[in-house]
């Protein structure tokens, strides 16, 4: 596997304060790649610090098999900022063509190009107008179209969609299946776990600058799954049957919860409910979710605080 | 380099559809036409007067010039500080504006060095301040001729150095939005610009009084902030004979004005102090944080 970001112990203090560390991230090329973690947890930080936009303070960093502050590598990397500011004064058009010619984009190039990452985004046939008088989520929509302007090899998306409509989520959700499908790498900054779990291959979760857990969506999510079964009523026979298949944790007079190893054994517990001869209320497989395993490696709070408590270094 | 110069165009573009640049004509229009109404005026009531009093018209001699001499100068004056100070409005923002605003993350993830951004966005403020200040020089003297056919001595040699202090301080402020905040910046460059107007009053009070300790301090102020210096050598080119004559009976009595023309090292200062203020601000923006 090729690998489109590589960190070694990335580390980034403020003022003495370390909000990331000992960062070792590797990123396969054509990968999307979920980055999540509580506020403060120093996600944009590392984007910045992958860019070139930030200096980091020790460890290094490889993006495209070179350095971000080598403007060649950056002529491949595309970038949504979380705070989507550009020039108000500029139509959506100039701004592409702005940025077009920044990234080395020929005008006769450009002239098609931007009509097609304009109505990409949805905003096909507003380009005229200035982007002073976009909305915020049509803001955030000319941000993605600059980002995948100039054919990016790799693509930041730091919180692409906070001011997205649901229709504006899954369209962005489709670019970012594009992308993947063209072999564009996509390094995505969320806190919307569900579509981060949809569209990603990998993801890692942050904490106070440190990854506490990373790993595919399989590895993360897959293993134990717990079913709920709801039936007229329990008799010790079907728990009994039950429990042979997988650990039981009864929740009331008709309902438990079998924890089994996998898909593969829901059949099993739907036969056995069969021949107890119970009346089937529901049977349901609670998959865990990226949201389950974020509040139980995270907490239910943001750790901003415990994040100025323990990352302040000596 | 196109990426230096499409840097530049961003920023007159910029300046342009903010509408900066037509308030500013219209303002600047306004006051040349009030300044030379009132040397019209002064025009007609010294004709009068030289015909009442019996005297042929034709051009005036000794005394009876400085009146035009000397608007032509305090004219002058009030365009370079006029255009200072729209220098350092204009100027203010171009780097940390971006920065505060976040405009510049986008921009710098883009394939074009830091480098590039500053000296672009040096590039179109100086082009257009140096602009700006030319056009009223010109247009100021102009009228000053049409209305009383006099022409300051060396006019040229005056408003060269002129937009060199414009360069000068067009750089400082460039630094500056580098270094500060916006609204820092714009302090710190004003305190800069009354420390080197400062430095040419103590200087000149000092040569009155005969206090060498004043003059030292006078020609350390002109070192950190030479822009003044500059003016005093512009105002030496806008100074008739007489006029420098009476200036030096005086003892250099008017800090407005100098009788010595500008000391080439004071030139030579002024455009390495630009080409480093250009140069630290290109290297300090290349290594901070977005
Ligand atoms: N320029 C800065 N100066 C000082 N501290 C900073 C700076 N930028 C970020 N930080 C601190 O670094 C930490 C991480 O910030 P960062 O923006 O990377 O968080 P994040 O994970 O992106 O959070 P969010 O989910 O809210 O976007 C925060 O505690 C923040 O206060
Ligand atoms: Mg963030």
């Amino acid at each position: 596997m090729t690998l489109a970001i590589q960190t070694q112990q990335l580390r980034k203090e403020y003022k003495g304060r370390a909000v990331v560390q000992g960062l070792d991230l590797e990123v396969g090329e054509g990968e999307v790649f979920g980055f999540l973690g509580p506020n403060g947890a120093g996600k944009s930080t590392t984007v910045k610090m992958l860019l070139g936009l930030v200096r980091p303070t020790s460890g290094s960093v490889r993006v495209l098999g070179g350095s971000p502050d080598d403007p060649a590598v950056r002529a491949r990397l595309g970038f949504l900022p979380e705070q989507f500011r550009f020039q108000t004064w500029m139509t959506a058009q100039e701004f592409l063509n702005f940025h077009g010619q920044l990234a080395g984009l020929k005008a006769e190039e450009l002239r098609t190009r931007i009509p097609t990452v304009l109505e990409r985004v949805g905003l096909g046939g507003r380009g005229t107008e200035a982007l002073g008088g976009y909305s915020k989520g049509m803001l955030q929509r000319a941000g993605l179209a600059g980002a995948i302007l100039a054919h990016p090899r790799l693509v930041f998306l730091d919180e692409p969609t906070s001011a997205l409509d649901p229709v504006g989520r899954v369209e962005v959700r489709e670019i970012i299946q594009e992308l993947r499908r063209e072999g564009v790498t996509v390094f995505l900054n969320s806190h919307l776990l569900s579509e981060v779990e949809q569209v990603s291959d990998r993801v890692a979760f942050v904490k106070a600058g440190e990854v506490v857990r990373a790993g595919t969506m399989n590895e993360l999510l897959g293993g134990a799954l717990p079913v709920m079964i709801k039936v007229d009523a329990l008799t010790p026979q079907l728990l009994a049957d039950l429990g042979r298949l997988g650990q039981l944790e009864q929740q009331s007079a008709q309902q438990v919860s079998v924890m089994v190893s996998g898909e593969e054994a829901i059949p099993a517990l739907a036969s056995a409910v069969a021949a107890s001869g119970a009346q089937l209320y529901a049977l349901t497989p609670q998959r865990h979710d990226l949201e389950d395993l974020f509040l139980e490696l995270v907490g239910t709070s943001g750790d901003s605080r415990q994040a100025a408590l323990t990352g302040r270094v000596a | 380099m196109s990426n230096v110069l499409l840097m530049a165009r961003l920023s007159l573009s910029e300046a342009l559809r903010k509408k900066l640049i037509v308030v500013l004509l219209v303002l600047t229009a306004a006051f040349l036409g009030f300044y030379l109404y009132g040397i019209l005026r002064l025009e007609q009531n010294l004709t009068e007067r030289a015909a009442n009093a019996g005297l042929s018209a034709g051009p005036r001699r000794g005394l009876g010039a400085l009146p035009v001499v000397y608007s032509g100068i305090f004219g002058m004056y009030l365009v370079y500080f006029l255009g200072s100070l729209m220098a350092v409005l204009s100027t203010v923002a171009s780097v940390s504006g971006d920065i505060e605003s976040g405009v510049m993350q986008s921009v710098i993830a883009r394939p074009v060095t830091r480098a590039q951004v500053v000296l672009g966005r040096w590039l179109g403020f100086t082009g257009m301040n140096v602009l700006y200040v030319l056009l009223v020089s010109v247009a100021l003297l102009t009228g000053l001729y049409l209305i009383t056919g006099y022409l300051p001595p060396n006019p040229t040699a005056a408003v060269a150095q002129i937009l060199l202090g414009i360069v000068l301080i067009t750089s400082l402020t460039v630094l500056g939005s580098t270094l500060f905040a916006t609204l820092a910046n714009g302090i710190a460059v004003f305190v800069l610009y009354g420390l080197g107007s400062a430095g040419g009053i103590l200087k000149s009070i000092g040569a009155l009084a005969n206090s060498p300790t004043m003059e030292s301090l006078g020609n350390a102020a002109n070192i950190v902030m030479p822009t003044n210096a500059l003016w005093l050598g512009a105002s030496y080119n806008l100074q008739t004979e007489g006029a420098l004559q009476l200036a030096q009976v005086a003892r250099g009595a008017n800090p407005f004005a100098s009788t010595t023309p500008i000391e080439p090292g004071v030139l030579i200062w002024a455009a390495v102090y630009t080409a480093l203020a250009v140069a630290l601000a290109m290297w300090r923006f290349s290594r901070r944080d977005l």
